[in-house]
């Protein structure tokens, strides 16, 4: 029998105001949207590169950054070995740096006069700055912690038993992960990659550092919104609120889907 | 119960606080605030830092807080938020705008500033003239437009009778004209164009300068107001008149702008 309890008066009201923390600049965007002008802003040739970019931008950034966090994931979740508190910390790093620092940091490591990249330019000619990949390395860079976080908690809170169990009746490890391990842990593959994804969906201060503001190549839709503050600020806040309304629907559609926790 | 009545309290005394300070506030509403706020082009930055050191050495117990930030973004901070006393802009659009907006009083033109070429410096890419930049394969950044470095420098390139190629060779349009000089210091492009004043002294050994002929050149010419509003109106006049008379003419020509007239 369960009776459903209603939270503390004090409670309550702080969590009102959590709400209203990120509820009234929503309304504010809202408001001061020139909707007589809504269609023709988010039909514009930029508006439209823009959101496409995004989205592939931010789609590859999920799926190269759960290329290399899970295994990440997996070996800080899993295994023991020298410096591994060092290693958690330097991954959760992105997350608090400042995102132009971030930038700075890849070029400094990327760009054709950089660590890695310098060598590579000058042996190859290969430049990835200013391109499409240098958008997706920064928004992987900032977002991929998220990941690493979601599915090491995911791993850590497995039950390993059914692993073993799996192991005792001749299943290979790979079989293992495959079957077992990896279904098991779906619900949280799905809310890490959603946040890395909405992470990367927002993604300004690295992306513009590092790769630079050009329509088609690299101008995101944060990016749109930025130049277009320069010279339109009604577009800017209509582009907002599309980046704001695409990532809702992508969060509330997927989280709903795989974390219900009814 | 007991929940909300002390919540209660609690607002009740912040709210009290709150009067008690607004009270304070214009009890002393007859002296002057010791304190301004400065609103300023973004190209001002190493040279306004100055000049505030210097008008605060100058009126002892006189703060100058700054602002720096591209100069569009400054006009809508202020015509939304109203906190600056002075503003400093690096075109006359964005000074006009406020002007017909918040409004503003005591508008002089204060210094001028040209657009120069800066290259890494091994220059890569072989940039002798305005003309190179035309090149196929020059990796060209400018300021975003609507920035005025970055509608200047278009301008500047229309000049030249080059927009089309040159155009075609950006790879970049950064935020603002510290965006640009950050990008070819690190050497990440070829070539950019930015205000003479922005390389300083620290930044000059990190890049090469390539001058643009006067003819066609784009002069930016730099408005100082006061902000109508404004809750420290003599101490904002006072500020206006120490950029535009001879100590600020001095100093802002010492970090490469040229003087008005």
């Amino acid at each position: 029998m369960t009776r459903r309890r209603s939270a503390p008066v004090a409670l309550t009201l702080l969590a009102v105001l959590g709400v209203a923390l990120v509820v009234l600049p929503l309304i504010g965007l809202i408001v001061r949207t020139p909707w007589s002008r809504a269609g023709e802003i988010l039909g514009s040739e930029t508006a439209r590169t823009a959101l496409r970019l995004s989205l592939i931008v931010a789609t590859a950034s999920a799926l190269l950054g759960s290329l290399v966090g899970f295994p990440l994931a997996w070996a800080l979740a899993r295994s023991e070995f020298r410096g591994k508190a060092l290693v958690r910390a330097l991954v959760v790093l992105p997350l608090v740096m400042p995102p132009v620092v971030g930038g700075v940091a890849l070029l400094s490591a990327f760009g054709r006069r950089g660590l890695v990249g310098g060598p590579v330019y000058d042996a190859f000619g290969v430049q990835i700055t200013f391109t499409v990949w240098a958008a997706v390395l920064a928004s992987t860079f900032v977002s991929f912690p998220l990941l690493v976080l979601a599915l090491e908690v995911g791993l850590r809170s497995l039950d390993r038993r059914l692993e073993d169990a799996a192991s005792t009746m001749g299943a290979s490890r790979w079989y293992v992960l495959r079957r077992v391990t990896l279904p098991l842990l779906g619900p949280q593959i799905a809310a890490g990659l959603v946040l890395a994804w909405a992470r990367a969906l927002g993604e300004f201060g690295a992306t513009i550092t590092f790769a630079g503001n050009l329509a088609g190549h690299t101008q995101t839709l944060p990016l749109a919104v930025f130049e277009d503050l320069q010279t339109d600020p009604g577009g800017a806040i209509a582009l907002s609120l599309l980046l704001v309304t695409v990532s809702l629907i992508v969060i509330v559609t997927l989280r709903g889907r795989f974390l219900q926790t009814s | 119960m007991k929940h909300l009545t002390r919540l209660g309290l609690t607002v009740l005394m912040l709210s009290a606080a709150g009067c008690a300070s607004s009270g304070g506030q214009s009890a002393e509403g007859g002296d002057q605030h010791r304190e301004i706020t400065v609103f300023a082009a973004s190209s001002l930055t190493a040279a306004f830092t100055q000049i505030g050191k210097d008008f605060e050495a100058a009126n002892p117990g006189v703060t100058v807080t700054f602002n720096f930030g591209p100069s569009d973004g400054l006009a809508g901070q202020i015509e939304s938020e109203g906190v600056a006393d002075v503003f400093a802009s690096a075109s006359a659009t964005w000074m006009d705008d406020l002007a017909s907006s918040t409004g503003v009083s005591d508008r002089t033109d204060f210094a001028k500033n040209k657009l120069v070429i800066i290259t890494p410096p091994d220059d890569p890419a072989g940039i002798g003239s305005i003309h190179d930049l035309a090149r196929q394969g020059v990796q060209l950044i400018l300021a975003a437009e609507g920035v005025p470095v970055g509608d200047y420098a278009r301008q500047a390139l229309e000049n030249a009778g080059i927009a089309k190629a040159a155009n075609g060779n950006v790879v970049s349009n950064e935020q603002d004209d510290a965006g640009v000089v950050a990008k070819i210091a690190s050497g990440e492009a070829d070539a950019g164009i930015v205000y003479a004043s922005d390389v300083t002294e620290a930044v000059a050994p990190t890049v090469r300068a390539v001058a643009i002929p006067d003819d066609l050149n784009v002069i930016a010419t730099y408005p100082i107001a006061v902000v109508d509003g404004s809750r420290s109106i003599d101490l904002a006049h006072a500020f206006v008149r120490y950029v535009s008379g001879s100590e600020g003419q001095a100093r802002l020509q010492s970090f490469g702008f040229l003087p008005p007239a």
